[in-house]
């Protein structure tokens, strides 16, 4: 059985459909990849996934579990990260502060024991600071630890956005456009960077960019959005020759 | 505590709640204007009317002058101080988030009531400028006595916002008001003076609070406290309104002055309109912020 | 970090200060102190909600009055003991709190803000006012409980009366302050971050914000409770909607994100009156002075003036690492 199900998801703004049919199924320890022109719905199907925006028609499961009508936290309960097109960091902590605040959002820390700092608190709040700078070391930005997040460079600022979802110990990460802002070495640092992170902390990935490099080095499966639908899946290699794809990107002219 | 439905009490109610409402839809829409020009919502908007008000106050009866005199003396002062407020307090905060300019109102909110109170004595009675005369006509069907200073309340309110409906469509000061409510940015490429435009809506609003100040006096407690606090009637007002649809808000402001006046002829008890001011309150916020709808993310 | 003991030392000498200080006054003045304290809390109250959700609250007057009222007609109407009423008030605060929280939720700063006004209002006008609910706010004749006696040592001494109020202030900043430094910090922190994030990380909004609203209602109860006992008569007046303009000025002012602000704000929301009072100038101006003071302080300085004060110390004694520029110690500063 699949680790995620998406069936037959359905997106409406006013009366567009933003997204319409589109099914598929992600497997344990797979990376996959989904791409499409702008405008195609990826990141409208991304945000059904993670809980931001619910789907107007199909279902989601994950992990035998129906996850559709789940709320953000919820989802991240069950297991289900994600980082942000757009970089949303807090901005005013510093980074091992952002680490810790997933692990602090299953903290069973009662607001009592805190505000008196009895030892179990303070127990728990060491293992969360290790966890965090675990977290920091395996992504080689230890040394930004006490740094304010929002002070630091946008490669520097995705990499600490990808080690908060890990702090969530995630099942499933869900990445949309991880690599936009980053120039080439970046994004070359970024493509060696996610395999090991699948293979370190034992997760499936969910993959949304519109950098071809990225997305065809890394991901096992690719599934190609326009217009709200499937056009195509398969490989890597598969799906960049398919002249559907190419049709897409490129205009009729081309095919 | 509930008295006999005096039905014979409901005419005379009406007329009262008719003017009320006049009332804070007149201070509605200049709070709405304001609001939607410069994006902020002025909690000394009430403030603002009960400092002019108090001027007209010194003017007419203090100094002796003609009532009409004192009307133009606090929409002078009222547009004076909206001025005040918009280049001297709100032009230096422009970038800053929403609600660090309507605290600043509320600053304002704090010191003008209690310069009023200063001036003119915070707890001493003060008698209201009477416009036009209290004796009045009696309507034939309904026997009830209307006066004409209850009426020429409620027909300044409906001019004005006839005014104001005109000075938006078809002014070019409108126009570039409703440029700048749509966005600042584009207005300013457009040519538009932003900052002129944004004094001027505030001048105007506050001068329309003014007017309401001056025409609420003679209904209501006239002191530095009871005045400040219309604007939370203006706020209700405003927000049945929606923020900006202009018809709304009259419908609004009447309606609310009906609501809050029906309920005395049925029940005793003195917060009652208070009480329908905040359900009304809740219910608007309520409607206004439905979960899922993104109608006024403004702040 | 020099600064942090630099900072513990002054917080030290502060406590004796306050500790001994009042011994060599009147009672007037101790009675004052006393005042300064309870106020202190209510300015802690908001520092828990705009500090932390970022939110900012007109009523906490409001959430005074409930502590005070349960106070005033249990000890008072119905002789319970005040051990019992006061956290009874506290409880009641903080329901209503948490309850004045659920249409927050959906709500921006500033349409809560209204919200607010609309509550504070309606306490004043409506249940509060003589007829609607006699039992609870006396109707027409303030409630007058006497003062409770600590572990059998009687309150009703100045001297005595302030500090218990003092050891109760200094209590609820330490738990403050250890929340904020905290993981409820962090988390409160988050979610004024980027609420999106914060939920996708797992955090309940709704739990963490109708806590907060509960909490900081809670506190401002406690504060109500302590100040029936204190003036020995409750009021509506003394709980009204200006009352809570006026407070949530000075909290702005003096930087509603930091804890430290609390004891300043209690001290100058009491001792500056008295102070206009000394000059012989009419206590009337005080609110004037906060409503200028606001607003130029904000064109100035949008953190408040302790923060600001803090901060230059702070970035002083820091030690520079790596040739890097200090980073701002997101704990140490705001707290």
């Amino acid at each position: 059985m699949a680790l995620l199900e998406v069936r037959s998801i359905g997106v409406r703004f006013g009366g567009v459909h933003a997204v319409d049919g589109v099914s598929f199924s992600l497997h344990q320890g797979e990376i996959l990849g989904l791409i499409g022109p702008n405008g195609a719905g990826k990141t409208t199907v991304f945000n059904t996934i993670s809980g931001v925006r619910r789907p107007d028609a199909g279902t989601i499961t994950f992990d035998g579990r129906q996850i559709d009508q789940l709320r953000p936290h919820q989802r991240a309960r069950l297991g289900i990260a994600r980082t942000f097109q757009n970089l949303l960091l807090f901005s005013d902590m510093t980074v091992l502060e952002n680490l810790m605040v997933p692990v602090d959002a299953f903290s069973r820390r009662g607001v009592i024991s805190d505000a008196l700092r009895l030892p179990s608190s303070r127990y728990e709040e060491e293992r969360a600071v290790e966890r965090a700078r675990a977290v920091l070391h395996f992504l080689g930005i230890s040394g930004a630890a006490t740094t304010r997040a929002g002070d630091l460079s946008v490669g520097l600022q995705r990499r600490v956005e990808l080690g908060r979802a890990l702090c969530l110990r995630p099942t499933l990460l869900l990445l949309d456009e991880p690599a936009a802002g980053l120039d080439a070495r970046e994004t070359a640092e970024l493509a060696a960077l996610l395999p090991r992170i699948r293979e370190r902390f034992d997760l499936s990935m969910l993959l949304v960019d519109h950098d071809m490099a990225l997305v065809m080095r890394v991901c096992d499966h690719i599934y190609v959005l326009d217009f709200g639908r499937i056009i195509s899946e398969g490989a890597p290699q598969t799906v960049r020759d398919d002249p559907a794809v190419i049709r897409a990107y490129l205009g009729e002219q081309v095919a | 505590m509930i008295l006999a439905v005096s039905w014979g009490l409901i005419p005379s109610y009406t007329v009262i709640g008719l003017v009320l409402g006049g009332v804070y839809a007149m201070a509605a829409i200049g709070l709405v204007l304001i609001f939607r020009v410069s994006g902020v919502l002025n909690f000394a908007h009430g403030a603002v009317a009960m400092f002019a008000t108090f001027v007209a106050y010194q003017v007419s009866i203090l100094w002796g002058l003609p009532g009409w005199i004192g009307l133009i003396a606090a929409m002078l002062a009222g547009s004076g101080i909206g001025l005040v407020i918009e280049t001297g307090t709100m032009r230096p905060l422009t970038g800053r988030p929403p609600l660090t300019k309507v605290v600043v109102t509320i600053g304002w909110l704090l010191g003008l009531q209690t310069l009023a109170g200063l001036v003119w004595g915070a707890n001493a009675y003060h008698r209201p400028v009477q416009l036009v005369s209290r004796s009045g006509f009696r309507v034939p069907l309904v026997h009830v006595v209307v006066g004409y200073d209850q009426l020429t309340t409620f027909v300044v309110a409906l001019v004005l916002a006839l005014a104001t409906a005109a000075l938006l469509r078809f002014t070019t000061l409108g126009t570039a008001m409703r440029a700048v409510a749509d966005s600042p940015a584009t207005a300013r490429l457009w040519g538009i003076n932003v900052n002129r435009v944004t004094a001027a809506s505030w001048m105007a609003g506050s001068a329309m609070a003014a007017i309401a100040g001056v025409l609420i006096t003679p209904l209501i407690s006239f002191d530095t406290y009871s005045l400040t606090l219309i604007v939370i009637d203006a706020f209700t007002a405003a927000l049945i309104g929606r923020l900006s649809s202009l018809p709304l808000t009259v419908l609004g402001g009447i309606g609310l002055g009906l609501a809050q006046t029906y309920p005395r002829a049925f029940i005793s008890s003195a917060g009652v309109s208070e009480l329908v001011t905040f359900i009304l309150v809740l219910a608007t916020l309520g409607l206004l912020f439905r979960p899922g709808s993104s109608r006024v993310r403004l702040a | 970090m020099t600064g942090d003991r630099l900072r513990r030392a002054v917080v030290a000498l502060l406590v004796v200060v306050a500790v001994a200080a009042p011994a060599a006054t009147s009672d007037y003045v101790r009675a004052l102190s006393a005042d300064a304290m309870w106020s202190g809390l209510l300015v802690l109250s908001m520092v828990v909600l705009t500090g932390f959700v970022g939110q900012i609250s007109f009523c906490q007057y409001s959430f005074a009055a409930i502590g005070a009222f349960t106070v005033g007609s249990l000890v008072s109407g119905h002789h319970w003991s005040f051990w019992l009423a006061m956290p009874l008030g506290v409880a009641f605060a903080g329901l209503v709190g948490v309850l004045v929280g659920i249409p927050a939720l959906r709500l921006s700063g500033l349409f809560l803000a209204i919200l607010t006004v609309a509550v504070a209002l309606f306490f004043d006008n409506y249940l509060l006012a003589p007829g609607t609910w006699n039992s609870f706010s006396g109707g027409l004749s303030p409630w007058q409980p006497g003062r409770p006696a600590f572990l059998g040592l009687g309150l009703s001494g100045e001297y005595a009366f302030y500090l218990f109020s003092l050891a109760v202030f200094l209590v609820c900043t330490l738990l403050v302050w250890d929340l904020r430094t905290g993981k409820v910090g962090r988390v409160l922190r988050a979610i004024r971050g980027s609420e999106l994030a914060a939920s996708t990380m797992g955090l309940n909004l709704t739990a963490w914000k109708l806590t907060a609203f509960g909490l900081s209602a809670a506190i401002a109860g406690l504060a109500g409770a302590l100040s029936a006992v204190r003036i020995g008569s409750v009021s509506a007046p003394s709980y009204d909607f200006v009352h809570s303009i006026s407070l949530a000025a000075v909290a702005i002012v003096m930087g509603a994100g930091s804890v430290g602000s609390a004891a300043a704000g209690g001290v100058f929301l009491v001792f500056g009156r008295y102070v206009l009072q000394q000059l012989s100038i009419s206590s009337q101006y005080f609110n004037l002075i906060v409503g200028a003071g606001l607003v130029l302080q904000l064109v100035l300085t949008p953190q408040g003036l302790i923060p600001s004060m803090t901060q230059r110390l702070s970035t002083r004694f820091a030690r520079r690492t790596d040739g890097l520029a200090a980073p701002v110690p997101a704990e140490g500063v705001n707290a």
